[in-house]
C-alpha cells in the first residue's frame, strides 16, 4: 500500500464505521419488510417500499411542507441575517458584548425552544397573545393556514444568529480597496452593496446558505414540541413523518426507503449548490 | 468391584443434587423459594406522574417482605418512554427487567414476543386474585387470551368541573355543551378543550362518541360513519368554536390543565386521577384547590386508558419483578398504593371503607367510570390506527375536512392499519 493510501486509512476506517455502515444497513432495511414488531417476518420485498413511498400522498405532502418551511426560513434568516451583519461591521462600542448576546438563541437546544415558544404563545396563558391583546390585535399563531409560518418564526428566531456569524466573518474578510475605490468614484451605499459587497460575499453566502438549509431540512422538534403536525397535515415535516413511520409505527424498512428518497433529493441539490459555488470561486 | 460400586454411588449422589440445585436456581442473582430468598435487581422506566411517586414511597415496604430485592426506578417523560422500552426489548442486554405498558402499546409488544405471558405466574401465586382487577381493565392486558400485563393504574377519562359554577351534572351530551356556553365569559372558558392532531384529538373526542351513544367498533371492525359518530363530531366542533379557549387548537392534556388550574376554564374532559391534584392545597390551583369535582361522562360511559405491570422476555431478574409486580397489585398493596393516592384497579378496594373514607363520593364515581369505559384500540398497531383517526379528526376541527368526509377517512384508515400484520 502507498504511503499517500495508509495516510487516508484512519479516514476510511472512521468513514466506513460512521458514515458507510448505517448507510448501507439503512439501504439493506429499506429493501425489506422490517418491522420492529414483526421482526421475525423479516423479508426482501425488493423495491416494494420504494414504490409504496413514491404512492404516499402524505410523504409528497410533508416534503412540501419541508421544502416550503426551508425555502421561507432561510431566506428570512438570510437576509434579516446580513441586514445585522452589516449593522455589526460598522458598530464601534461594545462589540463583543452585542455579538455574545446576539448569539445566545443558537445554543439552546431546539426541543427547550420549541416547548417555550409553546407557551409564550398559548393564546389565554402566553405573554406574547397578552401583549397584542393590550394593542387590540389578535392572532392564531398554530391555526389552520399559520401555523407553519409560526414554526419558521420560531426557527429564524433561533437560527438567524448562525446566518449572522457566518456572514458577518465575511464580511470583515473582504478586501477593503474596492469599497474605498468606490467611495472616491461617489458610488452611492446601495449601489456599492449591490455591485461589490454581494458580489464578494458570494461564496460566503453559498456556504451559508447550503449549511442552513441542510439544517433546515432536519426540522422536527419544533412540530414535536408544539403542533404533531397539525393542524391536519398542514406541519408534517419530512423528519416527523419518517419518525413517525419508523419509530412510531415500527415501520423501519418503509421509513428507510422514504430516508433514501429524501437523500437523493438532498444530493440533487447539494451538488446543485457545490456547482454554483465552484463557478463563483471561478469567476468570481 | 466393591470399592468401584461405592465411587460409582457418590458421583451419582453427587450429580443428583448438583442438577437438582440448579433446576431450583433460575440464575445467579435469583431464586424463587419463599419471600425471604428472592433476589435481585429490578429496573424499570416510569412515567414521572404521581402514580410512580406512590410506587416509590412504597419500596420500603416492599423491601421489608423482600430484603433481598432491589427496585431500581428510573423516570422519563411519555413521549420517551416506548421508544426506551422498543430499544431495551431488542437489545442482546436488557436495560429494563420489568416494564409499565400503556394499553395501546400491549397488543404490538405481545404479538412481538417483547413480553412474556404472566398466565403461569399469576397461577402459582397464592391470593393473588386476579379476578378481582375490574373487566375492562383486564381484557387490555390479555391478548389472544393469555395475560401479558397485569394492571398498575387506569387513566379513564371524566369530567372535571368547579363545583362552585356547575350546580347539576350534565347528564347529556346536549346538556354538557349548553353547560360549556353558559359558563362562558369573556375571562374564562367553558371548557378547556384538548383538539391536538394525533391521539389527544382522538382521547377527547371518544368520549364525546360514547356521550352521544356511539361505540367505535362493530363486529370487530371500526365503524365511525354512524350517525352517533355525526353527532358527536358536530357537538365537538361547536363547543370548540363556542366555549373552548380561543385559538387552542394545538392544546393537549398539560394545556387543559393549566388551563383549568389558572381559573381560565371551567371543566374539562381528563384522566380521573387528575382531582386529587387539582384539589391539593399545596398545588397549582391555589386557592381553587377543593372545588373541583369528578364526575362519568354524560351518557356514563367514558374512554379507558390504562398502565399495566409487564415482564420483558429479555428480563434478567423476572422472578425478582414478579415478586414486586405481585406485591405493588396484590389486594393489599392495591389498598395501600390507593390510599397513597393511587388510581385504582381493583374492585375491592371500592368496598374498602378503609381505603375509600377520605373521599366516598370520588371513589363511587370512578368505580361507576371503571364499570362503563372502553380503550380506543383493540387489536394490534394501536400506536397508527389512533393517529390516523386523530388526524381526521383534527382536520374537521380545523374546518379543513367536512364531518363525514373525515369520519370516512378515519374509519377506512383505521380498519387498513389494523388489518396488516
Amino acid at each position: 500500500m502507498s504511503f499517500r493510501l495508509r495516510l487516508m486509512l484512519p479516514l476510511w476506517v472512521v468513514f466506513i464505521a460512521s458514515v458507510g455502515y448505517p448507510l448501507l444497513y439503512a439501504l439493506y432495511l429499506s429493501l425489506t419488510n422490517y418491522k420492529i414488531t414483526a421482526r421475525y417476518d423479516t423479508k426482501i420485498v425488493w423495491l416494494k417500499q420504494y414504490k409504496a413511498t413514491l404512492q404516499d400522498p402524505n410523504f409528497w405532502s410533508s416534503l412540501q411542507v419541508t421544502a416550503t418551511f426551508v425555502i421561507l426560513a432561510v431566506f428570512i434568516e438570510f437576509w434579516l441575517g446580513l441586514f445585522i451583519s452589516l449593522a455589526l461591521q460598522k458598530q464601534k462600542r461594545i462589540r463583543n458584548l452585542t455579538r455574545s448576546f446576539l448569539l445566545t438563541p443558537m445554543f439552546v437546544t431546539p426541543i427547550a425552544i420549541g416547548l417555550m415558544f409553546r407557551f409564550l404563545l398559548n393564546q389565554q396563558l402566553g405573554v406574547i397573545p397578552t401583549f397584542l391583546d393590550k394593542f387590540g390585535l389578535s392572532y392564531d399563531f398554530f391555526g389552520p393556514g399559520k401555523a407553519i409560518f409560526s414554526i419558521v418564526l420560531i426557527d429564524v428566531w433561533q437560527w438567524t444568529p448562525f446566518m449572522v456569524l457566518l456572514l458577518l466573518a465575511g464580511l470583515e474578510g473582504l478586501s477593503k480597496s474596492p469599497f474605498e475605490a468606490a467611495k472616491v468614484d461617489g458610488a452611492s451605499a446601495f449601489f456599492t452593496f449591490r455591485k461589490i459587497t454581494l458580489p464578494m460575499l458570494m461564496p460566503v453566502i453559498s456556504v451559508a446558505v447550503l449549511i442552513r438549509s441542510l439544517d433546515a431540512m432536519k426540522v422536527f422538534e419544533y412540530v414535536f414540541a408544539i403542533t404533531r403536525g397539525g393542524p391536519a397535515i398542514e406541519t408534517v415535516t419530512i423528519q416527523y413523518y419518517t419518525y413517525q413511520t419508523g419509530i412510531q409505527f415500527y415501520k423501519l424498512g418503509l421509513a428507510s426507503a422514504m430516508s433514501y428518497v429524501l437523500l437523493i433529493f438532498v444530493m440533487i441539490i447539494v451538488v446543485f449548490l457545490f456547482k454554483r459555488i465552484e463557478a463563483n470561486r471561478r469567476n468570481p | 468391584m466393591r470399592k468401584l460400586s461405592k465411587v460409582a454411588q457418590l458421583v451419582a449422589i453427587s450429580t443428583a443434587i448438583a442438577v437438582v440445585l440448579s433446576g431450583c436456581s433460575s440464575s445467579s442473582e435469583e431464586t424463587t423459594t419463599d419471600t425471604g430468598s428472592v433476589s435481585g435487581t429490578v429496573r424499570v422506566l416510569m412515567e414521572g406522574v404521581p402514580d410512580t411517586d406512590i410506587v416509590s414511597r412504597l419500596l420500603a415496604e416492599f423491601n421489608a417482605e423482600y430484603p433481598d430485592v432491589k427496585v431500581e426506578i428510573e423516570t422519563a417523560s411519555y413521549d420517551q418512554m416506548r421508544d426506551k422500552y422498543v430499544a431495551s426489548f431488542t437489545a442482546a442486554k436488557p436495560t429494563y427487567d420489568l416494564a409499565i405498558l400503556d394499553n395501546p402499546w400491549v397488543g404490538d409488544f405481545a404479538k412481538a414476543g417483547f413480553v412474556k405471558p404472566l398466565d403461569a405466574l399469576i397461577a402459582a401465586t397464592d391470593g393473588y386474585d386476579y379476578e378481582d382487577f375490574t373487566a375492562p381493565l383486564r381484557a387490555i392486558g390479555e391478548s389472544d387470551g393469555q395475560v401479558y400485563g397485569v394492571p398498575f393504574y387506569n387513566y379513564a377519562l371524566g369530567l372535571i368541573y368547579r363545583s362552585d359554577l356547575v350546580t347539576t351534572e350534565p347528564a347529556t351530551l346536549d346538556d354538557l355543551a349548553a353547560t360549556a356556553k353558559s359558563l362562558t365569559t369573556a375571562n374564562r372558558a367553558g371548557i378547556a378543550m384538548q383538539p391536538q392532531k394525533g391521539y389527544k384529538a382522538f382521547e377527547e373526542w371518544g368520549n364525546y362518541l360514547f356521550a352521544a351513544g356511539g361505540t367505535l367498533y362493530t363486529d370487530g371492525k371500526v365503524k365511525l360513519t354512524t350517525p352517533e359518530a355525526k353527532t358527536a363530531l358536530k357537538t365537538y366542533i361547536s363547543m370548540y368554536k363556542s366555549s373552548a379557549p380561543k385559538d387552542s387548537l394545538n392544546w393537549g392534556f398539560d394545556d387543559a390543565l393549566r388551563s383549568v388550574s389558572s381559573d381560565k376554564s371551567a371543566m374539562m374532559v381528563s384522566y380521573n386521577w387528575m382531582l386529587p391534584t387539582l384539589n391539593n392545597p399545596e398545588g397549582d390551583s391555589g386557592a381553587l384547590a377543593g372545588k373541583f369535582k369528578l364526575a362519568t361522562m354524560p351518557g356514563g360511559k367514558q374512554v379507558l386508558g390504562s398502565w399495566h405491570w409487564a415482564i420483558p422476555t429479555n428480563s434478567s431478574a423476572s422472578d425478582a419483578a414478579w415478586a414486586f409486580v405481585s406485591w405493588i397489585s396484590s389486594k393489599a398493596g392495591e389498598a395501600k398504593r390507593v390510599t397513597a393516592g393511587g388510581a385504582p384497579t381493583r374492585t375491592s378496594v371500592f368496598n374498602d371503607a378503609a381505603v375509600t373514607a377520605k373521599d366516598p363520593a370520588y371513589f363511587e364515581t370512578i368505580s361507576k367510570i371503571l364499570s362503563n369505559a372502553e380503550p380506543l384500540c383493540q387489536g394490534s398497531n394501536c400506536d397508527e390506527m389512533i393517529n390516523a383517526v386523530g388526524t381526521e379528526l383534527n382536520a374537521a376541527f380545523a374546518g379543513k375536512k367536512s364531518v363525514d368526509d373525515a369520519l370516512a377517512a378515519a374509519e377506512k384508515q383505521a380498519n387498513k392499519i389494523q388489518a396488516e400484520k
